[in-house]
């Protein structure tokens, strides 16, 4: 009898101990939603695979290892939201992360509110996104809202006009798709400009003048901007920028070269670059915005460990800032959670607030308060420009990897 | 006699119309009359060989602007392994593309020429899906360029400067469409093409093998639209969806012109460019290009169906 006792106390402690190491050992749980068919989606998938096989392998966090979970939002709103609610109660996440579209970012916000757990987002940059999380303290946004972009090129063509007198941005013509994108930015410099008329924003002191005209893209059966270029090249500006999208990358370049046009300034400004446009020899002086570029490595260690551990683990080139975005995403979170000791909320939010993380995107990522949310990460974009089939940094200059080449080079010989 | 008369005057005023209207663009915005030459010409040139393949076969390819895409990416990928020019790679990608017709034709689209109408189109558009997926497994949605120096070439007459490149799509389309004419109306398998367009049951009845010549104008059109993939790989970016908005447009040309009349396209192709071209170069204007488009559409397909329920 006395024998059975013994045996069913030992059988207890050893069940209580086997019951600790599993509570123990119990995953993090990460979930993710991106657009996996699209190359922005599938390399920042791929940056946050690496940085949780890395973390794991450093032994995890609080002695507990990561667990990824990644839902493919197709870029569709309704897909996008209800990835949110699989990850909440089927695969029981305890953090949201990810992100890319503003629309399918909308769609998902009202189903972020229901769960209201600790969100690290890095996309969406519509200000409508922004406005509709007002009040979230729970959310922790790291890409810079589109009103913050601009106000950031400005500063960044302030100081560049101050290093380079020679530069001149007095007349700006901007070429955008018709499409919402495209739109948008033209309606958001015609904000910004309206306020520097008024003496208030970021653009005072620095466009006189400025005109703007729609194209079709190529992305949407488009693709002749000959029209809209040869009225730029009449308007003579001092700055041509085209918001459009990758496929219209390199046409656009080869139609300004077919009909003589060369700005002193050619600004390219869509979401991402074709696979090959580096390789062109039109590609030379383009000047573009954008949060990373391979070129930094040549002046952040992070932006080099980075760099090399993608490539030796995917065998790829990271090629959009989404990847480093990514990357960041998982590793602000994890520094959040190895400060507060926790995963309790508050003391988690807490935690974020004070994080300051060095990032592959050359820069330490802070939280801060933007013009609607609590917890706002990156605010500026980095102006960029491509030399020798490279991106290289111009602005910020404490991050700068060449000289700007100015004026842009004339067509001749390319 | 007189009516004989009256009608020979109204053969001659359409033209003489657009004539004059031609003139008064060129004057004003000649730009216009080049973009839209050049870009409806490209227009014509793909959605002649979909015209064939619905005054034929009688079946409307939904996947047409896909088999665009893909002799792109064939030789895009050529391009790439061999550093053949992509001019040069029509020699291979039209064959090729021949090659695909006549594959698809035979497992899929034979199957369906006695089905109703949704099934056809179900069908072709399941193939424009499935194309476009793998077309997305193999190379991304990332687009893609083939950068040669001659696609960006110009010349100036005077002060007036333009690009050369896009003549190219004019020149193969008035090729294509030559050919096309010289083989329906003057080889044996061409009129023999012709007849199964005007009846398939008599022509069976004289002995034709209409599968045949079924098989052989699906072939010869996904292969014609090889050549076009090789022309614009030059000058355009390619991705996934590259194609697909042809799709609509050659069908939109294919109506407007009547079915089977391929120089009919060649012309509404030219005018619906030249439209286009001209609302785009007025400032301020440019993004109505699409509802001109479809405005002219509209306006001619109505026009036509007045004309008719009076002839």
């Amino acid at each position: 009898m006395l024998g059975v006792k013994k045996f069913l106390a030992i059988t207890l402690v050893l069940a209580l101990v086997v019951l600790g190491v599993a509570a123990k050992v119990k995953p993090i749980k990460l979930g993710a939603v991106l657009p996996l068919g699209d190359i922005t989606g599938r390399q920042a998938a791929n940056a946050m695979k690496l940085a949780v096989k890395e973390i794991n392998a450093a032994g995890g966090v609080l002695g507990r290892p990561l667990e990824l979970i990644i839902v493919d939002d197709e870029m569709n709103p309704s897909k996008g939201a209800a990835a949110i609610d699989k990850l909440a109660t089927i695969d029981k996440v305890d953090f949201f992360i990810g992100g890319m579209s503003s629309g399918v970012h909308l769609a998902q916000i009202p189903i972020l509110k229901k769960y209201q757990k600790i969100t690290v987002w890095i996309g969406a940059a519509s200000h409508l996104c922004e406005k509709a999380l007002a009040g979230a303290d729970w959310y922790f946004h790291l890409h810079p809202w589109d009103y913050q972009q601009g106000a950031g090129y400005a500063i960044g063509w302030k100081q560049i006009l101050e290093k380079y007198p020679q530069v001149k941005f007095d007349r700006v013509f901007l070429a955008y798709e018709e499409g919402a994108f495209g739109t948008a930015s033209y309606k958001a410099y015609l904000a910004m400009l309206e306020q520097a008329k008024q003496g208030e924003g970021p653009y005072v002191g620095l466009v006189k003048e400025f005109k703007g005209e729609s194209f079709k893209s190529a992305a949407f059966g488009g693709g002749d901007y000959r029209a809209v270029l040869r009225l730029a090249k009449e308007w003579n500006p001092d700055a041509f920028i085209w918001a459009g999208y990758d496929a219209d990358a390199l046409p656009m370049m080869a139609q300004a070269k077919e009909i003589g046009f060369a700005p002193p300034i050619f600004i390219g400004a869509p979401p991402g670059w074709p696979a090959d446009f580096g390789k062109s020899p039109l590609s030379e002086g383009v000047v573009l915005y954008g949060m990373w570029a391979p070129s930094l490595n040549k002046v952040s260690p992070v932006a080099e460990h980075f760099y090399n551990a993608y490539v030796k683990e995917f065998g790829e080139e990271p090629a959009t800032y989404f990847a480093p975005l990514g990357y960041t995403n998982v590793y602000f979170l994890v520094e959040g959670i190895k400060k507060a000791g926790t995963l309790e909320k508050e003391a988690l939010i807490k935690a974020l607030e004070q994080v300051e993380y060095e990032s592959p995107l050359g820069e330490t990522l802070k939280i801060a308060p933007s013009a609607v949310i609590k917890h706002q990460g990156f605010t500026t974009q980095k102006i960029l420009q491509w030399q020798n089939g490279k991106q290289e940094v111009i602005w910020p200059f404490e991050v700068q990897t060449a000289e700007f080449i100015y004026p842009f080079p004339k067509w001749e010989g390319r | 006699m007189a009516e004989t008369k009256t009608h020979g005057r109204h053969q001659f005023t359409l033209p003489l119309l657009a004539i004059v209207a031609l003139i008064l663009i060129f004057i004003f915005k000649p730009y216009a009359v080049i973009y839209g030459v050049q870009r409806g010409s490209l227009y014509a040139l793909i959605a002649m060989p979909l015209a064939l393949t619905l005054g034929i076969v009688g079946i409307l390819n939904l996947a047409h602007g896909d088999f665009l895409t893909l002799g792109a990416y064939i030789a895009y990928w050529i391009f790439n392994s061999t550093g053949l020019d992509p001019l040069l790679s029509i020699f291979a990608v039209a064959p090729l593309l021949f090659v695909v017709g006549a594959g698809l034709y035979k497992i899929t689209v034979s199957k369906v020429l006695r089905a109703p109408l949704l099934n056809q189109l179900l069908l072709t558009f399941g193939i424009a899906m499935i194309l476009e997926e793998v077309i997305n497994l193999i190379w991304t949605s990332r687009p893609r360029n083939v950068y040669v120096n001659y696609a960006s070439a110009s010349a100036s007459i005077g002060g007036f400067r333009f690009g050369t490149y896009e003549f190219s799509y004019l020149l193969a389309a008035v090729g294509v469409l030559v050919l096309l004419r010289l083989f329906l109306k003057h080889t044996r398998l061409g009129k023999a093409a012709f007849a199964v367009g005007q009846n398939p049951k008599g022509a069976k009845i004289v002995g034709i093998n209409v599968e045949m010549i079924y098989l052989l104008i699906f072939s010869i059109s996904v292969g014609i639209v090889g050549i076009a993939a090789g022309l614009t790989l030059p000058r355009m970016s390619i991705f996934p969806l590259f194609g697909s908005p042809f799709t609509l447009k050659s069908f939109c040309l294919a109506a407007m012109a009547g079915l089977g009349n391929l120089t009919g396209i060649l012309w509404s192709g030219l005018a619906l460019g030249i439209g286009e071209a001209l609302v785009q170069s007025i400032e301020g204007y440019s993004g109505w290009s699409d509802i001109v488009f479809f405005g002219v559409l509209i306006a001619v397909i109505t026009i036509r169906s007045y004309r008719g329920s009076y002839v």
